[in-house]
């Protein structure tokens, strides 16, 4: 099963980066969706620009307050606006969309129908940024390019999600989404705008006069702090996000639960079906034996299908969709605890003991 | 960031006039790579191009905010400048569907210089109707000039000229403070983006938990170096004392917790072993869900066991 993705690799800007991260904190925790702009260029794929999605109006009452890119209104304000950039020489291609989440509780069918429609509406070369708000603010930047598998979307468009026909596209939870890497890229300006919000600030030619002014100091004299001062990555409060990932994990074990008692429900269901079948069928074979020795002509045998209806199998799709949640979280927990064991270790070996 | 050294004086309010001018103006990261983006795309004929500022005037109008900008063509010549107008409405609607919070605050060009046009986009920007009055238009120059620091600087202006005539085509610009903000977030994302900042193609990959951490811990064991580097100077007799960073080193210092060792012991294996546990759940889980999927592809029946699997994990978990 080769899967040939025409997109090797993901290249985001700096702008890109800081545009979605802006739209997803102005919001937080409302989910947002954003379209993005770039050219794909031997295998990689350049995000060089991005835009929001406008927010629901007033009087629309769709219980999300942002629109998800599906939307007819959203669509228009796409065209719009690409067209608008169009004029400012900025790359009017459309590339894909992108997503904040939370803790990473972004696999769900709304997430799949988006990337569907894009990989196989617009063009093939679309991508899925995720972008993690509440993993961002541990450090780093928590963001992902996600794409739909080509098997995935085989199935998908069959819309089929039968155990047949997941083994004959031998698709598992595993092969839905699958990760790009993900390298992010400064324009010349941009990297001299950085190196120059990096500089420390000059130490102050008088020294402070009291500590508490050591501790406020006036504005005036040290207007912008160096970027690379964020001690974010050690902060030790980790409990919060353990215990909301285990919140999460849980949902959707229930999710994956249900949907493991619905396939089991379906399972009674056509065995008893087949068995009702399996009686019928001896029964009129034992008919047609006593008829064949009186001289009559035979009953026909497959009138069964007419009598016994065999249930329709559920849909796989949502369970494929929790399990790669479920996988999601796991891993997602997984890393979180490596840190943070790392981190309370650290901490062990720092604290003096009296 | 470059800074020209000028007194910013605010004229007391006087009743009945709306015009206070801002005494701040914040500028948000994301706005300046826009403008430096746009600088980029600009044709090779362009000396300079212009766009709309977006943002967030406090209340008393004395601060604004410039949270976003949009690129606007215009076409400049020694006698005449076109701003496409229809254009920036266009624009300036569709972002006012996606960020209703974010009205117009100035316009932006990308080169210092101060001319003739810029005072004519400036009365533009600060007309009445399309405008922003009755508040100021900030206008902001972000300098592009290779070899050179990107220097910014945010100006409002005074109309001057005595006749109308003159007044529509004539203004002062008033250079007025700015700061460079970047939000918690914003900050993390910049400190992935900065590390890029010193490779040869520009590039970083994206860096999540274990790495940041390093990094935040190379930057912490750093400053402890400087700040132990200057006491030692300071005993030495190399550097000048001063009383109040020793007193603040002091009360650094006093924040390590006084704990017994047993209790910190028992303390700490508890909290690790919790975290642990969950890292180990969360494992089996995963191999539970693999194994049931298997289960569920292979045999046409193996949604029974796999599923009393999980009400025990569960059941674990709780």
């Amino acid at each position: 099963m080769a899967d040939i993705s025409p997109i090797k690799s993901v290249r985001v800007d700096a702008l890109v980066a800081l545009r979605i991260v802006k739209h997803a904190t102005g919001v937080y925790p409302t989910t947002v969706y954003g379209s993005l702009l770039g050219m794909e260029v031997d295998g990689v794929l350049q995000i060089t620009n991005a835009f929001p999605f406008p927010t629901s109006s007033e009087g629309d009452d769709s219980s999300s307050s942002a629109l998800t890119p599906k939307n007819k209104g959203v669509i228009w304000y796409q065209n719009e606006m690409i067209k608008c950039l169009r004029e400012v020489n900025i790359d009017a291609n459309n590339v894909g969309w992108y997503q904040s989440t939370a803790l990473g509780n972004f696999i769900n069918s709304n997430f799949i129908e988006n990337q569907a429609h894009y990989q196989s509406q617009m063009n093939e070369r679309t991508v899925a940024l995720v972008y993690d708000a509440m993993r961002s603010a541990q450090g780093g930047l928590a963001l992902r390019a996600y794409r739909l598998t080509s098997q995935f979307i085989t199935a998908y468009r069959e819309n089929k999600f039968t155990l047949d026909a997941l083994i004959k596209h031998k698709l598992t939870y595993k092969d839905i989404l699958q990760e790009l890497p993900l390298t992010l890229y400064n324009s010349h300006l941009a990297t001299s705008l950085l190196h120059q919000l990096s500089i420390p600030p000059q130490p102050p030619s008088i020294l402070p006069v009291s500590a508490s002014s050591l501790l406020n100091p006036p504005t005036s004299s040290q207007p912008n702090f160096p970027l690379n001062v964020n001690f974010n990555a050690l902060d030790l409060t980790i409990d919060p996000i353990l215990e909301k990932s285990c919140d999460l994990l849980l949902e959707s074990i229930d999710a994956h639960n249900t949907e493991a008692n619905n396939m089991a429900y379906y399972q009674r269901a056509l065995a008893r079906e087949q068995t009702k079948i399996a009686t019928w069928q001896t029964k009129r074979k034992a008919e047609n034996a006593v008829r064949a020795a009186q001289k009559l002509p035979p009953l026909p045998e497959d009138e069964y299908t007419k009598l016994f209806k065999l249930p329709t199998e559920p849909s796989r799709l949502d369970s494929l969709l929790a399990s790669r949640q479920i996988k999601q979280y796991a891993g997602q927990v997984d890393g979180f605890t490596a840190t943070s064991s790392a981190k309370l270790f650290a901490l062990n070996g720092g604290i003096p003991r009296f | 960031m470059d800074r020209e050294s000028f007194i910013h004086l605010t004229k007391p309010a006087i009743a009945g006039s709306a015009t206070a001018s801002p005494l701040q103006v914040v500028i948000c990261a994301q706005a300046l790579f826009a403008i430096l983006d746009h600088s980029l795309r600009r044709s090779p004929d362009q000396e300079r191009v212009i766009g709309t500022l977006l943002g967030v005037r406090s209340e008393d109008g004395t601060e604004i905010e410039i949270r976003n900008c949009f690129a606007v063509g215009h076409n400049e010549s020694q006698e005449q400048v076109e701003v496409d107008m229809d254009y920036h409405k266009q624009m300036y609607n569709l972002h006012l569907k996606a960020n209703p919070k974010e009205v117009l605050v100035g316009w932006y060009a990308t080169s210092p210089e101060l001319n003739t046009f810029s005072a004519l986009i400036q009365n533009f920007y600060a007309s009445n109707g399309d405008g922003t009055y009755p508040h100021p238009a900030v206008h902001l120059t972000v300098s592009s000039n290779p070899g050179k620091d990107i220097s910014c600087r945010t100006y409002i202006s005074s109309s001057v000229g005595i006749t109308p005539d003159r007044a529509a085509d004539s203004c002062l610009f008033v250079p007025v403070p700015f700061e460079i903000k970047y939000a918690e977030t914003e900050r993390n994302a910049l400190e992935s983006l900065s590390l890029g900042r010193t490779s040869l193609d520009r590039q970083v990959n994206n860096i999540v938990d274990i790495q940041s951490l390093e990094v935040g811990i190379v930057e912490l064991l750093d400053m402890i170096n400087r700040a132990g580097n200057y006491v030692s100077q300071v005993i030495a007799g190399e550097a000048t004392p001063s009383v109040a960073i020793g007193q603040s080193l002091l009360n650094t210092l006093n924040l390590a917790p006084k704990i017994d060792g047993m209790e910190l012991e028992k303390l700490f294996n508890t909290h690790l072993q919790d975290v642990l546990l969950v890292s180990y759940l969360a494992n089996t889980i995963q191999t539970q869900i693999d194994l049931s999927n298997k289960l569920a592809t292979t045999t046409s029946i193996a949604a029974q066991p796999q599923k009393t699997d999980h009400k025990r994990q569960q059941r674990e978990r709780d």
